[in-house]
């Protein structure tokens, strides 16, 4: 038998071997790794913030944005070092490899404002200036008027038509609360 | 010249049977379809990036067209010119018809469906999230992962059906992409081990994969026959073609978690990877070393010839993007450039300046033979031009953003200073996007200028 001549041998090695790899290399760590626990005081997701991070997954958020604080010193400022415990239980977890925008892992302590988010998900530009975020308006309604039960968005008047008012959907609500809720754990000691 | 057609269609060498040649042209004209698409999203992507309040709609917003521009140029593009391509070379160098034009035909179709419906579905925010090209749905993976298997039976039993004793070492690669796509494929998306950071060790393992397993052998495959056709003189050396082939799986395979070091995935896995990332210099050197010295000493037809120059430049493609990658892989690298948009720079060397320029090169090089029609030299010159300065002030000016960046994070500055310090580059890569675009309308138009018509004089007067 030789590869160079005998085809079936040779895609029989090149698939077994590769195989064989892939378990090493991919499937087995795999497994071994979705055992990790969460931390003890991870909270549980309310159905609103499960639809923010539903929201989060389908507009590509995590294209531009980590949730992933390596142990370097250019990283402090997002919170402490990510654990594997951090992601336990994650479908898919949101670590990421471009950092387009800064990292959110612990952003709901180091902005926790609501109008903020709200403001800033409308344009962001309306906040930081120089920021190239996508603005979402279509997640907020313009009305003439606000009803009793609204969220009145107190965006700056030359990002809305003039004599409307932005009024956050549910949409915009979950997305917030959803960035509100990312606050990393306490790591037991 | 008496010979009737029938006659005539007995008589053409393997590959060049006009049901053959019509899927391989089809194939190419999909292909260059999602090109011209998946390029359009792409400059969207990068004026938006600059201009973010331009086009402003729910279906055209930057986290929607991303995964757009990269699966349609993965999976339309790059994979089914590759596939076309490898077509033709599998029954070329087995000297036998193609087993199947019909299910290659069938295969075109489920891919065309699953890129379609791709692009439909991230448009309206069906997706499983940022998983860096496998944000498709499973039944759109479905689909094209049966495309793949049955093209790869096609291949398979073509080579099986071969008429020469050895397998030409392009048919290894070949039949090696495909073996590794079907596991690749689908260990990314079966769920079960997958579960928090299980989830992010395979999606290291699958992006890097994909370029590892499946673009990279298909091309090199395709160039170990197209390189020496056009030269017309053999390979450098068949032994090192093959050692490529068995280093390639046994360290491209290894190296995905570099795509996550300094992150809690076990560290055995990242230092691994690091080390494997050396390796990958010895497939990647005696591919490309192959390639040059078997040019070595036809400088003066490289010279004159744009398809062989598009080759030549893919070639120094692979050898830069590799070396490039390994240094990327050292945890000081990392430290400057991951997050980065160094990491887009290199990408982009590796699917352009790689692989595009290659399969560019062979189509130039290889359809003429079996349609017999060529577009002007000077057609092809002009796409050679702009997609060689295009792509080069791309990967330049996206590289230095990325630069940019990481010197901003590392000197502590705050965040927004390094979105400020890139948006000159920015500007520049759309510039660098904009001639990109123009090359592949003019290539488009060349390969028009090559669509088969009858059986081609040329086959006629070598068949007579």
């Amino acid at each position: 038998m030789s590869l160079h001549t005998d085809h079936r041998a040779l895609v029989a090695v090149a698939a077994l071997g590769y195989l064989v790899l892939t378990l090493i290399i991919g499937i087995l760590p795999a497994f071994e790794i979705q055992r990790t626990k969460p931390l003890a005081d991870a909270p549980a997701r309310t159905p609103e913030v499960s639809l923010g991070r539903q929201l989060y997954l389908d507009d590509g958020c995590g294209f531009c944005h980590t949730q992933f604080v390596r142990g370097l010193d250019m990283d402090r400022p997002y919170g402490r070092e990510s654990l594997a415990a951090d992601y336990a239980g994650e479908q898919p977890p949101l670590l990421g490899t471009q950092r387009t925008g800064p990292d959110l892992a612990n952003v709901g302590i180091r902005q926790p404002s609501e109008i903020w988010h709200l403001i800033h998900l409308y344009n962001p530009r309306a906040v930081v200036p120089s920021s190239v975020m996508p603005a979402y308006p279509w997640y907020f309604l313009l009305k003439d008027e606000a009803a009793e039960s609204d969220v009145v968005v107190p965006v700056p008047p030359q990002f809305v038509p003039p004599g409307k008012i932005a009024v956050a959907s549910p949409e915009a609500l979950a997305v917030v609360r959803y960035l509100q809720s990312l606050k990393q754990p306490e790591v037991p000691r | 010249m008496t010979q009737s057609t029938a006659e005539l269609k007995q008589a053409l060498p393997p590959g060049h049977e006009p049901e053959t040649i019509r899927v391989i042209y089809a194939y190419f004209l999909a292909a260059t379809f999602w090109l011209l698409i998946g390029t359009l999203y792409g400059l969207l992507a990068a004026l938006k990036l600059y201009w973010p309040d331009f086009a402003v709609a729910e279906w055209l917003s930057f986290g929607r067209i991303r995964p757009i521009h990269t699966n349609t140029l993965l999976w339309g593009w790059s994979s089914i010119a590759l596939v076309g391509l490898a077509m033709f070379v599998v029954s070329r160098t087995s000297k036998v018809r193609l087993w199947s034009p019909r299910l290659a035909m069938i295969a075109l179709g489920l891919w065309n469906v699953a890129v379609l419906l791709g692009l439909l579905t991230l448009s309206v925010g069906i997706s499983r999230g940022p998983q860096e090209y496998r944000e498709w749905i499973w039944p759109i993976a479905v689909l094209f992962g049966a495309g793949v298997v049955l093209n790869g039976y096609n291949y398979y039993r073509t080579v099986a059906a071969r008429t020469t004793r050895e397998i030409y070492v392009s048919n290894w690669f070949i039949l090696g992409a495909f073996c590794w796509m079907t596991i690749l494929y689908a260990t990314a998306y079966l769920p079960f081990y997958q579960g928090g950071l299980g989830n992010t060790v395979i999606q290291g393992y699958y992006m890097h994969n994909g370029v590892g397993m499946w673009f990279t052998p298909l091309i090199l495959g395709i160039t170990y026959y197209a390189l020496p056709r056009m030269l017309g003189k053999p390979i450098y050396s068949y032994a090192l073609g093959v050692l490529g082939f068995w280093t390639n799986m046994l360290f491209y395979t290894l190296i995905g978690a570099h795509h996550f070091i300094f992150s809690p995935v076990p560290w055995w896995l990242q230092t691994t990877a690091i080390l494997f990332s050396v390796g990958m210099m010895v497939p990647v050197w005696s591919g490309s070393g192959n390639f040059f010295l078997t040019a070595h000493g036809s400088w003066a037809q490289v010279r004159r010839s744009y398809p062989l120059i598009f080759i030549l430049v893919g070639v120094w493609g692979y050898a830069l993007v590799s070396t490039q990658g390994t240094i990327e892989a050292f945890r000081t690298a990392n430290v400057y450039w991951h997050f980065t948009n160094f990491t887009v720079g290199h990408s982009h060397l590796a699917m352009y300046g790689f692989v595009a320029f290659l399969v560019w090169g062979a189509i130039y090089g290889l359809l003429p033979r079996i349609t017999g029609q060529s577009p002007s030299p000077s057609a092809i010159a002009i796409h050679f031009w702009l997609s060689f300065v295009g792509g080069s002030i791309y990967v330049l000016s996206i590289s230095a953003a990325g630069i940019l960046q990481g010197m901003s994070w590392v000197a502590g500055e705050s965040f927004i200073a390094s979105v400020e310090a890139s948006a000159p580059m920015w500007l520049w890569r759309t510039v660098g996007g904009l001639l990109m675009v123009a090359s592949h309308v003019v290539f488009a138009m060349n390969l028009w200028a090559m669509r088969p018509r009858e059986i081609s004089h040329e086959v006629r007067e070598a068949v007579a």
